[in-house]
């Protein structure tokens, strides 16, 4: 198969894959549990994960853009595209810093992509109201980014040592 | 791109301090909107960038029903003797119903659907404007 092709499947699958679980997390909100606005475990960053450690960056962001775009269509609500946008860009970009170095492993790069991604919904919500009063609400997720980030962390070194890695970078 | 990271399998020394970053952030940002002294409390309502109510809640003597005109969600603003909360909402998360009352000063109430923002504020006392006016 042409090398392209199979890149723009994969990317595709992966699109609808992240797409799928943050439906699903959708229909079973966190915020249930615990009533915090913008809470949420954060499963459709296991695909962001997955992408930066296996694909590329570049590969990583075009399945994180489209997810959003499309969870707002599904969603019909475009305020929520802003603050998904915002805070998966900023996670992607922190985690993606943190894959750099050494020292980390897949648990404190996801922590910090939670948090990345709670403070990033913050930013857009106060730039939204024009006002910081939302900020109160980031402590609380920050709190709750340490362990929403570590279930994500513990699912991602999982999915990222036991998927087989795609075969056509010798082909 | 492969990265040392995608092969631990165990925390290390550097996940930790992390977690002690992210720590440290809530921590700095709880102490930043600590609850304010004030015993004389006043709710600005905010509808989308404008000021659309101000209730003084301390001089209130009976509860007060307000539907916020012009919000994109039917919203009504309920406000007793000392607290504020938001009664009902059309929003679709509702977390400005959640939220319950609000008595403190430095307390806030957000529906952000509706771009609404509810902030109590509060002063040791009244102010002159407040009785004459």
């Amino acid at each position: 198969m042409n090398h392209s092709v199979r890149r723009l499947t994969r990317c595709a699958v992966l699109t609808a894959l992240a797409l799928a679980i943050s439906v699903c997390e959708g229909l079973v909100p966190l915020t249930v549990l615990i009533p915090l606005p913008g809470l949420r475990l954060g499963l459709a960053n296991l695909v962001t994960v997955y992408a930066l450690c296996i694909l590329s960056s570049r590969e990583a962001l075009a399945i994180l853009v489209s997810r959003c775009l499309l969870s707002a269509l599904v969603g019909g609500n475009l305020t929520a595209l802003a603050f998904s946008l915002t805070g998966g860009v900023f996670a992607l970009l922190t985690m993606w810093a943190l894959l750099h170095f050494r020292g980390f492993s897949l648990f404190g790069v996801c922590i910090a992509g939670a948090a990345a991604h709670n403070a990033g919904q913050i930013l857009a919500a106060i730039a939204v109201l024009g006002s910081p009063a939302i900020a109160v609400y980031l402590a609380p997720l920050l709190l709750a980014s340490v362990a929403t980030g570590a279930v994500t962390g513990a699912a991602s070194i999982l999915l990222v040592r036991r998927i087989p890695r795609p075969a056509d970078r010798k082909s | 791109m492969r990265s040392s990271a995608a092969e631990r399998t165990r925390p290390t020394f550097w996940d930790a301090l992390v977690v002690l970053a992210v720590l440290a952030a809530a921590g700095s940002l709880l102490f930043l909107f600590r609850p304010r002294s004030g015993n004389f409390l006043t709710a600005r309502i905010v509808l989308d960038h404008e000021l659309v109510a101000e209730i003084e809640l301390t001089a209130l003597t009976g509860p007060v029903t307000l539907e916020v005109p012009g919000a994109p969600y039917p919203i009504t603003v309920e406000a007793e003797p000392g607290r504020i909360r938001i009664a009902h909402s059309g929003c679709p998360n509702q977390d400005c119903v959640h939220t319950g009352w609000v008595s403190r000063s430095g307390g806030q109430i957000v529906c952000l659907p509706n771009r609404l923002v509810i902030s109590v504020s509060g002063s040791n006392a009244p102010e002159v404007d407040g009785i004459t006016g």
